[in-house]
């Protein structure tokens, strides 16, 4: 008896333990080097519901360069070395809210089959459209506040544009994967990809107006760290 | 002359809605509703953001619709030629295609070769109206004698211009729709129908070559008039379309260069269609 409740007990280490054991995190900050574009207002005007929100106009959000020098909204994502690995997309979905006549996030990551929420926490009509190549794009209606539908993408592409053709300013990218290593740099521009298997990858980073950027990144062992810094130019 | 009149407010209202289209291509507000023939369930959605070219599109495309069916039944009542009558219903039957065009065209989330026919078929339905109005005026039912001159050669010229400006018409909506596909051709193109204009204005103003036709020499200059302007139109919607970059929205410049490109385009066929009918609507002078 004794012996066999040490066995389930090595069992249930095992179980729990696999994942850690095998996690590699590939961590990163993204660099920006150079003088920023001149941010431009974007007026609201064509929407009184939206002017309410924001009478002076917003700063327009396509390149946000943080305090220490890093940039916002990159989407950071193994490019190539999974081939023939399959992963199953999480049940809960990414939320894509429509707050203040913009989306947040404006920048994400999603998995095939993962679905998306969409949310219109306004109080005006929204219509949202993806402009996916790989995937069958999609134009919904969202004219009531605190509307909620969900979509799903059927196959990777690396960016979806979403964008609402009643408020042209509003644009959003999604990353959508058949794999869960990814992220988004924040305010520190800084990402984490956790979990990732040892291997050899291409890992990708990409921003809205500088394009993107590649770079070979080997995970030797399990639970290796792995540093992968990205510079973007103006 | 009433019908007359009525035929050519139709135009009107046609172009109009054409120049409402062209507003909604250029604002990029066509898929601003999703739903069609409703716009958002409703038959009046909050007029907000793209919207508002969107639906007052649907409105008067609507009006045009109706007021098209008015017109056929007009042509019934009070017109006996049957080829008119024919022509009355196949404006119905050109409205009633279009709006459909114009659905598929939402509800598929603007397929390129579905909005080309759409572009095309706007213009064309405009020149039917023009002409219906034509075939209804006084100068159709008292055609005028004139002296000869080169008749035959203007009529040649003019069929020959008229038919550029509709392949023009064609090739602008497909450098339109396609994000500037074509548009070498565009070009070429416009600089042909440039020469032939200037071949049409001095024919028909020289009385020497026109005989009694250089009574259409104000049409012809008026055209030629039109087609300098648009030449200047193209340059600027070239400039602001495919050589600025692309901003986040459509620049107030590019959205009035483009759309009165492709309305002036639209005057000029359709005035190319009306001076081709009426040269041969003449008759010849027998003295």
């Amino acid at each position: 008896m004794k012996i066999s409740g040490l066995l389930v007990l090595f069992g249930v280490f095992l179980m729990i333990g696999e994942p850690t054991a095998n996690a590699a995190t590939l961590t990163g900050k993204v660099a920006f080097d150079g003088q920023p574009p001149a941010t431009q207002k974007l007026k609201m005007d064509a929407d009184a519901n939206c002017k309410l929100m924001h009478p002076e106009g917003v700063e327009d959000d396509s390149v946000l360069v943080n305090a220490n020098g890093t940039l916002k909204n990159v989407f950071v994502y193994v490019k190539e070395g999974l081939k023939g690995k399959k992963f199953d997309a999480p049940k809960d979905a990414v939320k894509f809210d429509q707050k203040g006549c913009q989306y947040s996030p404006k920048v994400f990551g999603i998995m095939t089959g993962q679905p998306l929420e969409i949310i219109n926490s306004d109080n005006t009509l929204h219509n949202v459209h993806s402009l996916s190549n790989s995937s069958p794009q999609f134009n919904l209606g969202m004219p009531i506040q605190g509307m909620k539908l969900k979509k799903t993408f059927a196959k990777p592409e690396v960016m979806v544009k979403i964008k609402c053709d009643v408020h042209p300013w509003m644009a959003a990218y999604a990353g959508v994967l058949d794999h869960p290593f990814y992220a988004v740099t924040g305010d520190d521009g800084s990402f984490e990809i956790k979990n990732l298997p040892p291997g050899e990858y291409v890992v990708e980073a990409w921003h809205e107006k500088f394009g993107v950027q590649s770079q070979n990144v080997t995970i030797a062992a399990e639970g290796d760290a792995q540093d992968a810094p990205f510079q973007f130019k103006a | 002359l009433w019908l007359h009149r009525y035929a050519t407010f139709l135009a009107l209202s046609t172009f109009i809605l054409i120049v409402a289209g062209g507003l909604v291509t250029s604002t990029e507000s066509g898929l601003s509703v999703p739903d069609w023939p409703l716009s958002y369930g409703q038959f009046f959605p909050p007029m907000v953001g793209g919207v508002r070219f969107e639906h007052t599109h649907r409105l008067i495309a609507a009006t045009v619709g109706i007021l098209t069916v008015i017109l056929s039944v007009l042509l019934f009542r009070m017109d006996s030629r049957p080829w008119l009558r024919n022509l009355g219903l196949l404006a119905v039957l050109a409205v009633t295609f279009q709006a459909i065009l114009g659905g598929i065209t939402v509800l598929y989330l603007l397929p390129t070769p579905v909005s080309v026919m759409h572009a095309c078929l706007a213009q064309t339905f405009f020149c039917l109206i023009a002409a219906i109005a034509f075939f209804v005026s006084p100068e159709w039912k008292n055609p005028v004698s004139v002296t000869d001159g080169e008749r035959g050669s203007i009529r040649r010229l003019l069929v020959l211009t008229t038919s550029l400006a509709y392949v023009q018409l064609v090739i602008g909506a497909i450098t339109r729709h396609s994000g500037g596909k074509g548009v070498s051709f565009h070009i070429i193109v416009g600089f042909l129908i440039l020469l032939h204009t200037l071949f049409v204005v001095f024919k028909i103003s020289s009385r020497d070559s026109a005989g009694g036709l250089v009574r259409f020499s104000s049409h012809a200059v008026l055209l030629g008039v039109l087609v300098l302007i648009q030449v200047f139109l193209g340059f600027g919607a070239f400039i602001t379309t495919l050589m600025m970059p692309k901003a986040e929205a459509p620049r107030t410049a590019e959205i009035l260069l483009t759309a009165a490109h492709q309305s002036m385009g639209a005057l000029i066929l359709a005035g190319y269609f009306l001076l081709t009918l009426r040269v041969y609507r003449v008759t010849k002078d027998p003295s």
